[in-house]
């Protein structure tokens, strides 16, 4: 099933499925086979994570499990799950954490998400996909070779965060799978699935925090004038919002209590945060950030308000009056010029007619003389 | 056989010269007026964030522009009746304007309800009347034409007004936006400029020059211009008969209640436009409700405007053709059951392509409908008592094109699909159409009865009463297809000043 994530997704739950081709390695099952039963032996009452570890090519059976820490994970992001530099060492280092999610539910283990994508026909540019995550998930990646492909010889396939290879991977037929648990800002990042066989086939997932809308084009405002700059952030909210102002090269915050005639911060909806921004000035000229702090993450966006003094459009409105009274000026002179010339030829013509009248009266006299002469 | 015209204005219009120039001013007039209220709406959603209202509010703006517009109608009327068109546009062009730049420094959104809806909607109506009116006042046969390419404007300054209206908000923010467009609006006046006056008056001075004429020839000129002068004639018989009503109907001609064409023809308009203006407002909605994206969603509103923008005047050349000029009734109620027949096609078009199809016919059908507007209306008032209609329409049409919008959203809400609306529409429509068919039908068949029994009468009654016709007797005699009675007293007039030579 392609997969078909967007920011348009339900917020907690993405689904990604990747379907991996993974390329059947002698000792990728065995690999593989180590991992479940070790699901099975994972068994806690609230949650279950299990960070695969990364398996270098030479397959070992990994089977031992350990329980490395146990947090109660608060609504905050305190763990740290121990993953990539562990896993080089050919262990499974597996870290077992009671999640609970900051929302009502206490079942953080039933918001599963899955994710899959079928890795491109040929050998091109890898696939990226790009997930947004708002808060701590359990995901599964999966990378799917092409039923199609599925003669193909697989030798190897290979997930990695960033150097770092990550174990234990699921394998179904066509498809290889690592299971993640996202629970703080280190978890996110690139993931690369690479399949390995007659041809090369990559994947990379992008595991991110949510980007925050704002207006690219710069806010333009007027001295004396109130700016409103607006944050929001699609389809997710977060936890809070801070706003900074850049002075120089530095940001500062904009604290509320700070300058309370100055600055304004609204909250209009949960995901949508507005600046507004009294009696400006030209130096409340510049640039903005609105950050938004998310369970994983904080995420910025950027935004330039520009204060114009009122000479500015009044350059402009000046031009276009001038043009306006001299098109009037021109219709009514011109109008002006031939009616007068119009009078002129008119009477030019009445004389004309008078004249024509004048002979034809003299004409018709002789006519009438000549017809009774006629007659 | 050129087809037997209306004019009962006293005097000969160019159809041509000045007149286009006039045309063009007419134009740029309908196309403010029109599109305005429509390029505004970029400005929604700032203005919004600033003043922290819902859209509903921000969306009165629009809808009290529009209702001033249309329902400054009779006042426009009254003050072409007394003024002329030039001062009554110029004068809009700078309320207009005055409108606009005192909105750039408004604080609240009650102040921008009156500047930008009430001023600037009342100056535009200021500006749309007296266009349309100059025109029947230029053109008698070419009047087709010149209506649908005054109303191509529209469409025009719609394509120009949307970008430009973007621009200025990108680099000058929403106050230095409505400044300038004050500005441009300003150029109104420039429009105004060019409706030069033309009327009567000029038959004066043609009398005058004949008056010299005769007093060179005969001494009974006196008692000739007495009985060929219109002007002079009807002045002293006006201030004998001038009582309360006529003098109100010099202003603002409610006889017209009592003409049938008229009431047909607003009892038809007045249906129509219930389910005009809907669809234009929904059809971007509906397109992305489909699931097409944005951008896609706003190019079918580009081929509606560019398909008008060529449907008007090539429809007034085709209403000005010999065939269709007689019959130009039925030829607006096929284009109104054509726009409705669209419409109710519209629910099964699927997929992109399918609507892009229905734009183009949506804007044809739209464009027929909009250049024959008021053609037909001064096809069955004429040109002088047209003043009075075309405010007297405009104030009855105001409530049910407010009205159609809201009843289209509130179907869609209702039901949850859009093809309620589109089949409501298309049903108001098509029975406006039929409806405008039967009974102008019928008045076509009262018209020519009416012609008959007139031709039966004495010639010469009819030939004053045809030249005697002005704004008080209208009840008997209906306007219509009839004779062409100023080229018969020309005629007159020559035989006349050859007669007296001969004397």
């Amino acid at each position: 099933m392609p997969a078909r994530c967007s920011g348009s997704c339900p917020g907690r739950l993405l689904l990604l499925l990747l379907l991996c081709l993974c390329f059947s390695l002698p000792g990728g099952s065995p690999a593989d086979l180590a991992v479940t039963p070790q699901d099975a032996n994972q068994t806690h009452e609230n949650s279950l994570t299990r960070m695969p570890t990364g398996l270098k090519s030479s397959p070992e059976p990994m089977t031992t499990t350990q329980t490395v820490n146990r947090q109660t994970w608060g609504g905050s992001i305190s763990d740290h799950l121990t993953v990539g530099p562990d896993a080089s060492t050919l262990g499974l280092d597996l870290t077992t954490q009671e999640f609970k999610q900051d929302t009502k539910s206490n079942t953080s283990h039933s918001s599963y998400e899955k994710y899959e994508v079928v890795l491109p026909d040929d050998s091109g540019p890898a696939v990226v996909k790009n997930i947004t995550l708002d808060r701590a998930v359990r995901i599964e990646l999966t990378c799917k070779l092409d039923g199609k492909y599925s003669s193909l010889k697989v030798i190897q396939v290979t997930w990695k965060k960033g150097n770092e290879t990550i174990g234990h991977i699921n394998k179904t037929e066509n498809s290889w799978s690592i299971q993640l648990t996202i629970s703080d800002n280190s978890k996110l990042g690139s993931y690369n699935c690479t399949v390995k066989g007659e041809k090369e086939f990559s994947v990379v997932f992008h595991l991110q925090v949510p980007k925050i809308d704002v207006k690219d084009k710069p806010v333009i405002t007027y001295e004396g004038d109130i700016a409103v700059l607006v944050c929001k952030s699609l389809n997710s909210t977060p936890i809070s919002w801070t706003w900074y102002m850049t002075n120089g090269s530095e940001q500062i915050a904009i604290n509320d209590s700070l300058l309370l005639d100055k600055y304004v911060i609204d909250k209009v909806f949960p995901n949508v945060t507005q600046l507004k921004i009294l009696k400006l000035t030209s130096k409340d000229d510049g640039v903005y950030w609105c950050e938004a702090a998310f369970e994983l993450g904080k995420s910025k966006g950027k935004m330039k308000l520009k204060v114009l003094s009122l000479m500015v459009p009044l350059k402009p409105f000046l031009a276009i009056v001038a043009e306006v009274v001299v098109l009037v000026a021109v219709i009514f002179l011109f109008e002006i010029y031939s009616k007068r010339r119009e009078k002129c030829a008119e009477i030019e013509k009445e004389f004309d007619q008078t004249e024509q009248l004048k002979s034809e009266e003299s004409n018709g006299v002789e006519n009438s003389s000549t017809r009774h002469r006629k007659v | 056989m050129s087809p037997p015209l209306p004019s009962d204005l006293g005097y000969i219009p160019p159809d041509g010269g000045w007149g286009w120039a006039v045309v063009f001013g007419a134009s740029i007039s309908v196309g403010f007026a029109y599109t305005f209220p429509k390029a505004f709406t970029i400005y929604f959603k700032e203005l919004q964030a600033v003043y922290s209202i819902s859209y509903s509010q921000i969306a009165w703006i629009t809808s009290i522009m529009c209702a001033t517009t249309y329902g400054g109608g009779p006042i426009s009327s009254i003050l072409v009746n007394r003024y002329g068109s030039r001062p009554v546009v110029i004068f809009g062009g700078l309320l207009c304007g005055i409108g606009m730049v005192s909105a750039a420094f408004c604080t609240s959104i009650l102040q921008l309800y009156i500047c930008v809806g009430f001023i600037t909607g009342f100056g535009l109506a200021l500006n749309l009347q007296p266009s349309v009116i100059i025109i029947g006042k230029y053109f008698l046969k070419r009047r087709p034409i010149a209506n649908g390419l005054a109303m191509a404007g529209s469409p025009v300054m719609l394509c120009t007004l949307a970008p430009l209206n973007q621009f200025l908000f990108d680099n000058f923010g929403w106050r230095g936006s409505f400044l300038i467009l004050g500005a441009i609006l300003l150029n109104c006046c420039v429009a105004g400029a060019l409706f030069r006056p033309i009327g009567a008056p000029k038959i004066q001075s043609n009398e005058e020059v004949k008056e010299v004429l005769k007093e060179e020839v005969t001494k009974d000129a006196m008692e000739m211009n007495s009985s060929t002068n219109i002007p002079v004639e009807t002045k002293p018989e006006e201030e004998e008969a001038k009582d309360c009503c006529e003098k109100i109907n010099k202003y603002l001609d409610f006889s017209l209640f009592k003409h049938r064409g008229f009431l047909i023809y607003l009892i038809g308009n007045v249906l129509m436009f219930l389910g005009f203006f809907a669809p234009i407002v929904f059809l971007a909605p509906y397109a992305k409700h489909i699931g097409i994206d944005e951008y896609s969603a706003a190019f079918l509103l580009s081929v509606l405007a560019i398909v008008d923008m060529v449907a008007r005047p090539a429809t007034g050349i085709i209403a000005n053709s010999k065939w269709v000029r007689p019959r130009i009734q039925y030829f607006f109620s096929f284009s109104i059951a054509f726009n409705g027949a669209c419409h109710l096609l519209c629910p099964l078009a699927s997929g992109y392509k399918g609507l892009v199809i229905y734009s183009v016919f949506f804007g044809l059908a739209f464009g027929m409908v909009c250049a024959m507007l008021f053609e037909t209306l001064m096809d069955l008032v004429g040109a002088t008592r047209f003043t009075s209609a075309v405010g007297l329409v405009t104030i009855a049409e105001c409530c049910t094109i407010l009205l159609g919008p809201p009843i289209g959203g509130t179907l869609i809400d209702t039901f949850g699909d859009y093809k309620y609306m589109f089949i409501k529409c298309g049903a108001v429509m098509v029975l406006a159409g039929t409806f405008l068919f039967i009974m102008n039908y019928y008045n076509y068949r009262m018209l020519a009865k009416e012609k008959r029994k007139a031709k039966e009468e004495d010639p010469k009654s009819v030939r004053t009463e045809s030249e005697g016709r002005n704004n008080l007797n209208k009840d008997t005699v209906q306007d219509g297809p009839e004779l062409e009675p100023l080229r018969e007293e020309q005629e007159r007039l020559k035989k006349e000043v050859n007669g007296t030579n001969e004397v």
